[in-house]
């Protein structure tokens, strides 16, 4: 077989048609500045953190993950109101100034999406494809919740608090997100109301005005722009509380489907850490490397954190940093002496209450609560 | 002149493998680079899914056509307006593009969007 130029044109054009067919997708133009955040999606925003980002104990905001189920609402703060109603006493309609007036205090707390590591699931889940950043650490300034409540004064029947935010969905089909967490934690004295993130007012999309924190406990109650409050007696029938956000009462096999009465709503976050100075694939010069990263847990802080440089066989403490944070991240670090070779780099966190890490993470159909030891392949040569 | 004739054959049959063969790489490139392919369903996608996000929710997924087929009954469910045909034919789409051993998407660097951070 030969090709004439004719024919020649004719498979290069075919070649350069098959490329044409993959039409980009416009996007919005982006601010200009430095990159600090890798984006999941464009609308409505959810951006992760870069790895590196794990390496101090609070997360600057503008380094700090964003999840959005729905675009951002458009609030009049001189005009926002905060709704309380239900199993009260008195309903109350409060407006920042009446929560500004009341005493102020400060929580430091890790904030992190139920579904961070959920791209790291076999087999894989739908849902955004948080890899390892939708997490970060910051002071939470604001009014004690259990105050709020007690302006209104919670009748005896009261057992769930219904939450919902200033967001809406773009079509009214959509269920709204509306959640609910028990009474009792809602009246612990570290449950806030918060106004300030790290010393600064909330910005539009960690919650302006105000957001819920809830410290040890899984993102999806840390409801933002809080505007309405319920005090119920029972759980509330909304999609994002009654059927998403669920996980397994008792794992099942990976892959395999879960009755939907076996599942339950998440409450605390699971132990888990991660060496914010590697990343997979680094390749570096032998020597003495200052390795550092961050470790957590719900609401029992962080009692060790060991590194592996042989795929798990062998296992060195971390030097942490004090005092242990409740529910903060807790820095460690080591000084890692590397000679030539190929490691794989682990690290795993044990909680005060002896709760570690596992070695696979416990799959459930939503890809929720990932927290299984982080494995690094690094190189290490002249 | 035989000789001459099976080498230049030889080497446009290359050619032609090769071009096919980085077409080929362009458009998985372009794939996880978070573009939708050209097809049928594209339209159909544009205008039953991104009324109300953009299309990473779907180019970053890596699902079986059972997953996909339970994602489009949700949208619907949610209020996505597409018809049986139309949803059948953008599962088809979506599973044809975005399976499970599919790689992951590139990773996109992004400043923090307007919003998230105080007085920005």
């Amino acid at each position: 077989m030969t090709l004439d130029r004719r024919q020649f044109l004719k498979s290069s054009l075919s070649g350069a048609a098959a490329f044409a067919c993959w039409v980009k997708v416009p996007t919005l133009a982006h601010a200009k500045g430095r990159a600090d955040l890798i984006r999941m999606t464009e609308r409505p925003p959810n951006y992760e953190s870069v790895r590196s980002t794990f390496t101090t104990r609070i997360t600057p905001v503008e380094r700090f993950y964003l999840r959005n189920h729905f675009d951002l609402p458009k609030i009049d703060v001189a005009k926002w109101r905060l709704r309380v109603h239900g199993l009260l006493e008195k309903e109350l309609s409060l407006s920042l100034a009446d929560l500004q007036r009341m005493p102020q205090v400060t929580v430091e707390a890790v904030l992190q999406c139920a579904g961070n590591g959920r791209a790291l699931f076999t087999p894989h889940v739908p849902g955004v494809q948080w890899r390892s950043g939708a997490m970060g650490n910051a002071e939470w300034r604001g009014v004690r919740f259990k105050d709020v409540l007690a302006l209104g004064g919670l009748k005896k029947e009261a057992a769930f608090i219904q939450l919902q935010g200033a967001e809406r969905p773009t079509m009214n089909t959509t269920p709204a997100f509306i959640r609910a967490i028990p009474v009792e934690k809602a009246l612990h004295p570290d449950t806030l109301l918060a106004l300030k993130m790290n010393g600064k007012p909330l910005a539009p999309s960690r919650g302006q005005p105000i957001r819920l924190v809830v410290p040890g406990w899984v993102g999806d109650d840390w409801v933002r722009a809080l505007v309405d409050v319920e005090v119920r007696a029972d759980e509330p029938k909304a999609f994002y509380y009654d059927t998403a956000y669920r996980f397994p009462v008792t794992p099942g096999a990976p892959g395999a489907p879960i009755p939907a009465d076996q599942m339950k709503p998440m409450t605390k976050l699971n132990v888990k850490s991660l060496v914010g100075s590697l990343s997979d694939g680094d390749r570096l010069a032998p020597g003495v490397h200052q390795l550092a990263g961050v470790a957590f847990s719900g609401e029992a802080g962080i009692e060790r954190v060991e590194l592996s440089f042989d795929g798990g066989k062998t296992w060195t403490a971390a030097k942490l940093d004090g005092p242990a944070a409740a529910y903060g991240f807790r820095v460690f670090r080591h000084a890692w002496k590397a000679e030539p070779g190929s490691y794989e780099v682990a690290c795993r966190a044990t909680d005060s209450a002896g709760a570690t890490q596992p070695e696979t993470p416990v799959w459930n159909p939503s890809g929720y609560l990932y927290n299984a030891i982080e494995r690094l392949r690094v190189e290490v040569r002249a | 002149m035989i000789r001459i004739l099976l080498a230049a054959g030889a080497l446009s049959g290359a050619w032609v493998i090769a071009s096919a063969v980085a077409a080929d790489d362009k458009a998985k490139a372009a794939l996880l680079d978070g573009q939708l392919p050209d097809d049928p369903a594209r339209p159909l996608v544009q205008g039953k899914c991104l009324l109300c996000h953009s299309a990473e929710y779907v180019t970053s997924q890596r699902l079986t056509e059972g997953q996909w087929q339970k994602t489009v009954d949700k949208m619907r469910k949610f209020g996505s307006p597409a018809t049986d045909e139309e949803a059948k034919a953008m599962t088809a789409y979506f599973a044809r593009y975005w399976p499970p051993d599919l790689p992951p998407p590139r990773v996109v660097r992004a400043p923090p969007p307007p919003g998230s951070v105080p007085g920005k």
